[in-house]
């Protein structure tokens, strides 16, 4: 072990991978801080030009590419309430309300000292736990996949903010939206009424843009003035930095979340976010802060897709299974290279993989230090006049929207989904759930089909598993346990 | 009971309608689809019309105790005067419409030199300025840097087509 990483640290400390970690930072801080355009258009973008890189230095890149774009996520999702990033999306409950409070310099330290202890954590549990943890999650049935995504669904709804009724309703509307086009059971089409445009169904980034950046820019137009709302900027970058640490439990927890489901493919960084957001809310002594401007908001959400990010290359790297976007197009550009992906990588080539895993580690101190030197720069936006700043900030997310697909329908679909967010969000309905039913809709139902046709549509798969019957149990307790809370307390008050 | 109120009393039943309007759709709309892509959206389907019933009971019942979901004081919505709230919401649809039309660099000037004018901005050679600025940025970085050839709009390409054909 110690060879190896010896071997590795050696590989990944040259110049020209310093270089180009450097480079692919810059261009994830980037394309991060871009609502609508994020680390994956981002990597996919640049493929092509790794074609005569060596191996080590391409992977390096494109990783570090990821890594930026999700320090540079929270930029807008704290300043602005704009997610850059999907996977920052849960960010903005906490960290937007401290921007308003004149506290942004104080939520991006936090952000990013969540963020570079978690991404290191990420890497360490990639380096040490990849074998081991990748045979467990090979044991996951699709009848655990699907008890998975219901789990995730759950939480989300019962901690949101507001009516949980509401947010099921959200969740069931996300997964409903989901339906829409193909279905990848039969291919079948599905409420697509002839349009072409809805064969694919309705495209992930079209829909965020509108409900995240539109809904918020119809908001700002309609509040005027500035973001901040004192026009002023208080506390230090380094207050916040050196905050994310007296916060160890918060810290702790939404790592370990955010790794646990970086290795279960298809669960992927956003769903982390909101995970441990909800987590964290649960489990704090203060849950009425949160939304409100509490640090443990933002430490959350970051921490959690930070550690995300390297656990999801575990089943990638070591099984060929991408647990995202992120690591299917690393995969491919492994598959570029000439190598291929499996147990026989981490044999046949020692100085790739573990100069990999050293050069990841090494880009997240890279990636926190470029972040740290450009974030001041960013807070000042949060004083400029809204007038000026909400049609630029509409151009360039409705552009973002264009870019991804080059598709004029993705324009439409974002400033649809945008009016509708504004009005769901104006009568409490959480717009959280709806995303995350979107996103776990698909797995939720390819693992439902995929779970009847291995127990030839036996319907009692799902319980008479151990682990999806305790998942679902988990479930469970969470939808009825506010209300046997509730009982418990008005018990304990008529005793006393 | 304000107008106010009322007025959002009435939203807030439009959504419940549009929401169990969708969720009927997405019931009615499976019936000719095989038995297995229909399974799941028929759960949903049913799932979702049980939860709108379930808000739209709570809300009429909390309308009948007086309790129903007021405006919230913090609601931007109920401090601005029509002017703002129109801009607010036909600034998205009007850019859609002007980039799909007339493309983007038009769509963006224009958007950058009137919704601030609408929202009441008065310093304009700023407003000038920073609307160059962006849009010729954008220009740039959307061809040069991301490989995304911005569109010229219904109009634009027919004005192309329209002066290629002339120059042959």
């Amino acid at each position: 072990m110690i060879d190896n990483l010896i071997l590795g640290l050696t590989a990944a400390l040259q110049v020209k991978q310093f270089i180009f970690m450097v480079l692919g930072t810059v261009i994830g801080l980037w394309v991060g801080v871009l609502p609508g355009l994020g680390g994956p258009v981002a990597m996919a973008i640049l493929i092509p030009f790794t074609f005569s890189m060596d191996p080590l230095s391409a992977l390096l890149m494109l990783a570090s590419i990821s890594v930026g774009a999700a320090f540079g996520g929270s930029v807008t999702s704290i300043l602005l309430n704009i997610p850059g990033e999907a996977s920052s999306a849960a960010t903005a409950y906490d960290g937007y309300p401290m921007a308003q409070q004149g506290n942004a310099k104080v939520a991006m330290g936090l952000s990013a000292g969540a963020s570079m202890a978690a991404a290191i954590a990420g890497v360490l549990i990639l380096m040490f736990a990849s074998g081991p943890v990748a045979k467990a999650a090979l044991a996951f049935s699709p009848a655990e996949y699907f008890a998975l995504a219901i789990l995730g669904l759950t939480v989300v709804s019962v901690a949101a903010l507001g009516s949980t009724i509401k947010g099921l309703a959200m969740g069931a509307l996300g997964i409903a939206i989901g339906l829409i086009g193909i279905d990848s059971i039969l291919g079948s089409e599905r409420y697509t009424f002839g349009f072409v445009y809805l064969l694919d169904g309705i495209s992930f980034v079209p829909v965020m843009v509108g409900l995240f950046a539109i809904t918020e820019l119809t908001s700002m137009i309609l509040q005027g003035g500035t973001i901040a709302r004192a026009g002023r900027l208080e506390g230090s970058l380094w207050d916040g930095f050196w905050d994310t640490f007296r916060y160890p439990f918060t810290l702790v927890q939404s790592t370990a979340v955010g790794a646990f489901l970086g290795m279960i493919p298809g669960i992927g960084a956003t769903a982390a976010n909101f995970l441990a957001y909800s987590v964290a809310q649960r489990s704090s002594r203060h849950p009425e802060r949160f939304g409100k401007g509490a640090p443990e908001g933002v430490i959350a959400p970051e921490a959690s897709n930070n550690s995300c990010i390297p656990t999801s290359l575990i089943p990638a790297l070591t099984l060929g299974i991408p647990g995202g976007a992120t690591s299917a197009i690393l995969l491919v550009a492994v598959t570029l290279q000439g190598l291929r992906p499996g147990p026989m990588l981490f044999t046949s080539n020692p100085e790739l993989i573990w100069g990999f895993f050293m050069g990841l580690l090494v880009g997240a101190v890279i990636a926190t230090v470029l972040y740290l030197v450009m974030i001041p720069w960013f807070a000042l936006i949060t004083i400029v006049r809204v007038e000026l700043l909400a049609p630029m900030l509409l151009i360039i997310t409705l552009f973002g929207a264009y870019a991804n697909e080059r598709n004029m329908m993705d324009v439409f679909v974002a400033i649809f989904f945008g009016l509708l967010g504004y009005f769901l969000r104006r009568h409490g309905y959480p717009l959280i759930s709806l995303v995350i039913g979107l996103i776990l809709g698909r797995l939720a139902e390819g693992s439902f089909h995929q779970a009847l046709m291995i127990s030839d549509h036996d319907y009692s798969v799902f319980i008479l598993r151990p682990l999806s019957a305790l998942i679902f149990a988990v479930c469970l307790v969470l939808v009825l346990w506010p209300g046997v809370k509730t009982r418990l307390r008005r018990g304990g008050a008529e005793a006393t | 009971m304000s107008t106010d109120s009322r007025g959002y009393w009435r939203e807030e039943l439009s959504l419940i309608a549009v929401l169990l309007l969708f969720f009927v759709g997405i019931v009615a709309l499976s019936y000719h689809l095989p038995f297995d892509a229909r399974l799941f959206p028929m759960v949903i389907g049913s799932a979702g019309i049980l939860l709108t019933l379930g808000i739209a009971i709570e809300q009429v019942r909390r309308h009948g105790a007086r309790d129903a979901s007021t405006v919230d004081d913090d609601d931007p919505a109920a401090k601005a005067d029509w002017p703002r709230y129109t801009t607010a919401l036909l600034a998205a649809p009007a850019f859609g419409l002007m980039f799909w039309l007339v493309g983007f660099i038009v769509a963006s000037l224009a958007a950058m030199l009137l919704i601030p004018v609408l929202m009441g901005y008065a310093n304009r050679r700023q407003l000038v300025l920073t609307a160059l600025l962006t849009v010729a940025i954008l220009a740039l970085i959307g061809p040069y840097l991301l490989n995304v050839d911005l569109p010229h709009g219904l109009v634009g390409d027919w004005l192309i087509d329209k002066f290629a054909l002339r120059a042959s």
